[in-house]
């Protein structure tokens, strides 16, 4: 009986607190989500009816909700792609030691302390019609350089290239210890067989960089599925009828701007299966790369 | 000795942007549209910054009140609690302790947006929504399953034994906790500080929704409502962005080995 009692007060003291609060703020949530998807709900009207799968029916043939996926897969692949590729280059170009390269390494880890309003503030400027690429892109000879955020065809990859630019420090940072965890002696055991730079990183380095790999990639699409903020300060989902609309942005839009609870709530449910099921999926494949070394 | 020239080069592009956000905060905001956003501030001024720190509006002070009691409060519970969760955690087996942490794990990749239109009806119901306890409370759950995350590997490599020579000695459990486990999870506990206060300092989609438009800004809700106030006083909002951006840039360079270290953590177990 003294241990069941011990046990109970353990728990109560050491696990229930922090576990209420996310009962409360996260899972109770989640499951409101799903209860709410199922009515229409709207803060606008008193009382609501349950409407069974109609929201989940609407959202197949609702144009807008089809674009978002349709804007959310090209910004993933951007910043799947992009910030690995480069991020895996930068890393190794920064491989050695030094205060030089120390310094040039802070470089790229400084926009991960920046959060992303700030970048979104930055880069509108940058990238204005009439901001400094476009004059230095004229002064290179370009006679009409693109609107790079106001032209409905480059919008959305001038906000991959931004998201990728943020994210590419977190690669370089993961890349690094991946790279100083390759043994030299491997290395230098090649070259005495003859293997030249390219097998050298080909069959040593990029296998040992798996789990940084890994590490990279299910961030990268846990981060990027769920991009709001740049959308929200550059685009607000233009220009033109949602170009840059992401899902997160139009659950947003529907859930707070146009009061569609309901609504809203379905789609949250159905990204919240996409994230579910693309992690899982990408975690798997990835890391029995792992494990077959 | 190509290798210097070429690191120079790739840093240099990459850093254009950062030095745009630096470069316009001393210079005169007519001087900032279009192309001048990169050219040198000469003669650099010192109006932007004192314009924003002594604007009547009082928005960069109110929004920094604002941020310092917001993330003080949830990382400091966050710290406290995710610790204790870990440790009942990790000291818990069978198929209880596998529920609990299969739960928190899920919760390490889901969404805000997923969570956010039930979360203001559950504050409502609470009469907690816009106010900044809401907000602290919020982000509580939503960042304990790193927490956890965090703690549980480190609990794992400290034998329980510790504990119960302690309880021998007549120590009560919480006070084995906090006088002799705790301490030895400081490097722990620097990951989950640093991390925690950065993603919440900079956090700007839950301010914006919980605190709302009446109830005063965080730094970010601060400089998003200065986008709209300050329309076309670009060096206003390149200084807000500066002196927003201040308390985390000192913070992280201070740190910045463990930020480096917990981040690398995952990635080099192989």
């Amino acid at each position: 009986m003294r241990v069941v009692y011990r046990r109970a007060w353990y728990f109560l003291s050491f696990g229930a607190p922090g576990l209420l609060i996310y009962v409360c703020f996260v899972l109770v949530p989640i499951l409101l989500s799903v209860g709410y998807s199922m009515t229409n709900y709207s803060l606008l009207r008193p009382g609501w009816t349950w409407v069974g799968l109609r929201n989940y029916e609407l959202l197949l043939t609702d144009q807008a909700f089809l674009t978002s996926l349709r804007v959310t897969t090209i910004l993933t692949v951007m910043v799947l792609v992009a910030p690995n590729l480069l991020g895996l280059a930068i890393a190794v170009l920064l491989d050695r030691r030094g205060w030089f390269y120390n310094a040039m390494r802070s470089v790229y880890f400084t926009p991960m302390v920046l959060s992303s309003v700030v970048v979104s503030v930055i880069w509108t400027r940058v990238l204005d019609d009439e901001g400094p690429l476009n004059q230095a892109l004229r002064f290179l000879g370009v006679a009409d350089p693109p609107g790079w955020l106001s032209d409905p065809d480059y919008a959305l990859f001038s906000l991959g290239g931004i998201v990728s630019w943020q994210m590419l420090g977190f690669c370089v940072v993961v890349y690094l210890a991946g790279l100083q965890g390759v043994p030299n002696e491997l290395a230098e055991a090649a070259s005495i067989d003859g293997a030249g730079p390219w097998t050298r990183f080909r069959r040593i380095t990029w296998p040992l960089l798996a789990p940084a790999l890994t590490v990279n990639t299910v961030v990268l699409l846990i981060t990027t599925f769920k991009i709001f903020d740049h959308v929200k300060v550059i685009t607000n989902g233009g220009p033109g009828t949602g170009t840059t609309a992401t899902v997160a942005f139009t659950i947003m839009q529907e859930g707070f701007v146009e009061n569609h609870q309901g609504y809203a709530s379905a789609m949250a449910v159905v990204m919240l299966v996409i994230i579910a099921v693309a992690s899982v999926v990408a975690l798997r494949v990835l890391q029995r790369r792992e494990v077959q070394l | 000795m190509r290798r210097p020239l070429v690191t120079l080069a790739v840093t240099s592009v990459f850093f254009v942007p950062l030095y745009v956000a630096l470069v316009n905060v001393v210079k005169p905001s007519a001087l900032i549209p279009g192309a001048g956003a990169i050219a040198l501030p000469i003669p650099p001024t010192l109006d932007n910054l004192s314009a924003v720190l002594t604007d009547p509006t009082n928005l960069f002070w109110a929004s920094l009140a604002n941020s310092v009691i917001v993330t003080t409060l949830s990382v400091i519970a966050l710290t406290l609690l995710s610790a204790m969760l870990a440790h009942y955690l990790a000291r818990t087996a069978g198929r209880w302790g596998r529920l609990i942490t299969v739960l928190l794990l899920c919760g390490l990749m889901i969404p805000p947006q997923v969570i956010l239109v039930p979360i203001t009806q559950v504050l409502r119901a609470f009469g907690l929504m816009t106010t900044v306890q809401g907000l602290v409370l919020f982000n509580v759950g939503y960042y304990i399953p790193f927490g956890v995350f965090v703690f549980t590997g480190f609990l794992k490599g400290i034998p329980a034994d510790l504990e119960e020579a302690a309880a021998i000695d007549g120590a009560g459990r919480g006070q084995a906790f906090w006088r002799i486990v705790f301490p030895l999870l400081r490097p722990a506990t620097a990951s989950v500080l640093i991390f925690l206060s950065v993603w919440i300092w900079n956090d700007f989609l839950s301010p914006l929704i919980i605190l709302g438009p009446g109830q005063g800004t965080t730094v970010t809700t601060g400089i998003y409502r200065s986008l709209g106030q300050y329309s076309f006083d670009y060096g206003g909002v390149f200084a807000l962005m500066f002196l927003s951006t201040l308390p985390v840039l000192i913070f992280y360079l201070a740190l910045q080995k463990q930020f480096v270290k917990g981040l690398t953590g995952g990635a080099t177990k192989g």
